[in-house]
């Protein structure tokens, strides 16, 4: 019974090894062409980024950027829904091949993934009713604040909050959104873009902007060390700007063009 | 495999976690002594005549038992607040936990309840004995003692689902994984931790389990 | 916003509760294969075996179901096997089952007087035929109730596969929530699926016992 066993841990071993030397050697961007398959990790719970239409396939901004770099390449596309939390362990773990997910740039993320030039604007800020009285960090204190737990809101107001503002984490946008919307926080950290469709909804207590906290414009993210593939996503979100492409897909989801400064 | 572990990663964390153990062990106490409790009460009356009370018990029972936790929780945290019920996400969390436990102990203590011989009760009562105290003094310790077993390894099922917490923001040991993966993205070294903590916890609680069985049943002991 | 009916929703949700079906089957089939093994193990009496699915059992129901489905998910693609949402949760709900499951059919199997091994033996049956033909069918009538009623804790298990991605009735309930915001609604909706979908096992199971009782 043993040796049965143990030769089926061999086994299992072997075949790690094969596909580990499959994914160390190959180029990525070779491998996709070759599957004819990109696969891009997105937002569902991230209005007007990445939420879902009414049959629950995800929809937004991101979901036609990835749509657009899929088709410039001539692969077919499959989309992945992650969250803020998981998407970047899944991006470590190869299970996707890009992240187009609303993705903020900071040192922490710089060190275990690559990211493309900017493609989306993104404003961050706090946000809650009409009648919160806030206008900058400080006035957070004795206030809760809902978030999403690791994203670079989380990360910034960490910084930012003073010591007895209560900051409640949660574990995806769609949770810290309903947590709002409950009332279960007074405000939320989050991009002015997703505010404004949260503000649609009816329940929503006249969300309105209290303070910015940071520009923080979204990046495409990569496995590191995939060069290859970086530069051609590099080159067709330029190719993007350039023709008019991306700036559709803004008013089409935003009701705006891109900024300028996002084109430099 | 071209990955090599950090465990040392984590050092800088060791608060944020020893935080996240007290406030599992800290939810997994009240859970126990209300859960059990409730239960006890559910139990007692489950077991007497079908009245409308006992049938409300069996309804809220089988609700419970049927419908997954994490459900529960949204519902109680999301939900609830919709029709003007607002609990904190440490409170709503408490309170999934204690109607889940009372649920099961409520059909594991009627369980052990029904399984003391119908004589015993009937000599109990001869004697002059109240149903109060024929219940507390003659029906519920063996029964207790019966169900001992059953009893603890669904309190500890109930802190172990009690990782489901941090899904609502509740900053117990799962929050503190999360969090931590959430800074430096080592997901595996954290996950790989916390999962050995709470297997240490697990276990402390069954050895606590069985000390607490050591003096609750001192005369069940001096007969065997 | 505003583009989703009750109709809507409870499709959706239907739709979803497929995958908690075929999730539970998958989980039912693997832990029960991996159990039937590992009770044989454990009733095979040597220590070494014993050993290992008594340490294997600990870990499996000594730490939240939660960790493991996180630590297969993320784990496994450290050792560069790649796996899908899908694969990740089916492996480690038949871990988790499997523990449950066999802790059960040891407890039918031992169930069975000593004697009966007793009387078998000095009738010169083998350790096999013993099994085979005296402790395994009576064993089995045993288990029959407290595996249905375990079935419940598998479906429900499967909610749990939701966080890492996967796509089943939870999860789709935390999409509609979000983009409906009915809470009330959305998540009572899913409890009810869920009941829907185990109180037939409850009650099953419940017959199955009490019909075993009278029958004894």
């Amino acid at each position: 019974m043993m040796s049965v066993f143990k030769s089926c841990l061999k086994f299992v071993g072997l075949i790690g090894l094969c596909i580990t030397a499959l994914s160390a050697n190959a180029n990525q961007l070779d491998e996709i062409t070759k599957r004819g398959m990109l696969v891009v990790a997105v937002p569902q719970d991230f209005p007007p980024f990445g939420s879902v239409g009414s049959d629950l396939q995800p929809v937004g901004y991101d979901v036609d950027t990835a749509a657009y770099l899929a088709e410039s390449l001539g692969v077919k596309l499959e989309l992945v829904p992650v969250t803020s939390a998981n998407r970047i362990p899944y991006l470590q773990t190869r299970k996707v091949d890009l992240v187009i997910s609303s993705m903020g740039k900071n040192p922490e993320r710089e060190r275990v993934i690559d990211f493309s030039r900017a493609y989306a604007p993104f404003f961050l800020g706090v946000f809650g009713s009409s009648d919160a009285a806030v206008a900058s960090a400080a006035d957070l204190a004795g206030k809760t604040v809902g978030v999403t737990r690791g994203s670079v809101e989380d990360l910034e107001l960490s910084k930012l909050a003073p010591e007895d503002a209560v900051i409640r984490r949660f574990e995806d946008n769609s949770t810290t959104i309903s947590a709002y919307l409950s009332g279960q926080v007074e405000l939320i950290a989050t991009g002015n873009l997703v505010a404004a469709k949260i503000a649609e909804k009816g329940n929503s207590r006249g969300l309105k902007s209290k303070f910015i906290i940071k520009n923080s414009p979204c990046y495409v993210g990569t496995h590191k060390g995939d060069t290859e593939l970086l530069t051609k996503v590099n080159e067709l979100i330029v190719a993007g700007l350039t023709s008019g492409k991306l700036d559709e897909l803004s008013m089409k989801w935003f009701n705006a063009e891109l900024p300028a400064e996002l084109k430099l | 495999m071209d990955y090599t572990f950090q465990f040392g990663e984590l050092l800088p964390y060791s608060d944020l976690i020893a935080r996240g153990v007290l406030s599992t062990v800290i939810l997994a106490i009240v859970t126990t002594v209300l859960g059990c409790l409730l239960g006890t009460l559910g139990a007692a009356a489950r077991a007497g005549k079908q009245t409308f009370l006992s049938r409300a018990v069996g309804v809220y029972v089988e609700l419970i038992r049927n419908t997954p936790f994490i459900v529960q929780l949204f519902f109680i945290f999301f939900g609830l607040p919709t029709i003007g019920i607002k609990l904190t996400a440490g409170e709503a969390g408490l309170l999934a936990m204690v109607i889940n436990l009372a649920a099961y102990s409520t059909e594991i203590i009627r369980a052990g309840i029904e399984s003391i011989p119908k004589g015993q009760l009937e000599a109990a009562r001869t004697l002059g004995l109240s149903r109060t105290q024929t219940f507390t003094r003659v029906v519920l310790p063996p029964a207790l003692e019966k169900i001992y077993p059953a009893l603890t390894s669904q309190c500890i099922i109930v802190m172990l689902g009690s990782a489901v917490l941090s899904q609502i923001s509740v900053e117990e040991l799962t929050f503190a994984a999360n969090f931590i993966q959430s800074r430096n993205f080592l997901s595996f070294e954290v996950y790989m931790v916390i999962t050995v903590i709470y297997l240490l916890l697990a276990i402390l609680m069954r050895q606590g389990f069985k000390l607490i069985h050591y003096f609750m049943f001192p005369n069940l002991r001096a007969r065997s | 916003m505003s583009v989703f009916s009750d109709w809507d929703i409870l499709r959706n949700l239907l739709l979803a509760a497929r995958w908690t079906v075929v999730l539970s089957l998958i989980a039912f089939a693997g832990g029960a294969t991996v159990g039937l093994l590992l009770t044989m193990m454990q009733v095979s009496g040597r220590t070494l075996l014993v050993r290992f699915t008594r340490l294997y059992i600990e870990l499996f129901q000594g730490t939240p179901l939660l960790m493991q489905l996180f630590l297969v998910f993320f784990g496994l693609s450290l050792m560069g096997l790649e796996v899908s949402a899908w694969f990740a949760a089916a492996l480690a709900l038949t871990l988790f089952s499997s523990a449950y499951l066999t802790e059960i059919w040891r407890g039918c199997i031992e169930s069975i007087p000593r004697g009966q091994w007793e009387a078998s033996r000095c009738l010169g049956l083998s350790y096999f035929e013993i099994m085979r033909h005296i402790i395994l069918p009576q064993a089995l009538k045993v288990a029959i109730a407290p595996t249905v009623g375990f079935s419940v804790q598998i479906v429900k298990g499967t909610a749990l596969a939701s966080i890492i991605g996967f796509v089943e009735l939870t999860k789709a309930g935390t999409m509609l929530n979000n983009a409906t915001f009915e809470p009330f609604k959305v998540f009572g909706m899913v409890a009810l699926l869920y009941f829907l979908l185990c109180y037939p096992l409850s009650v099953a199971s419940r017959k199955l016992e009490r019909k075993l009782n009278v029958a004894r």
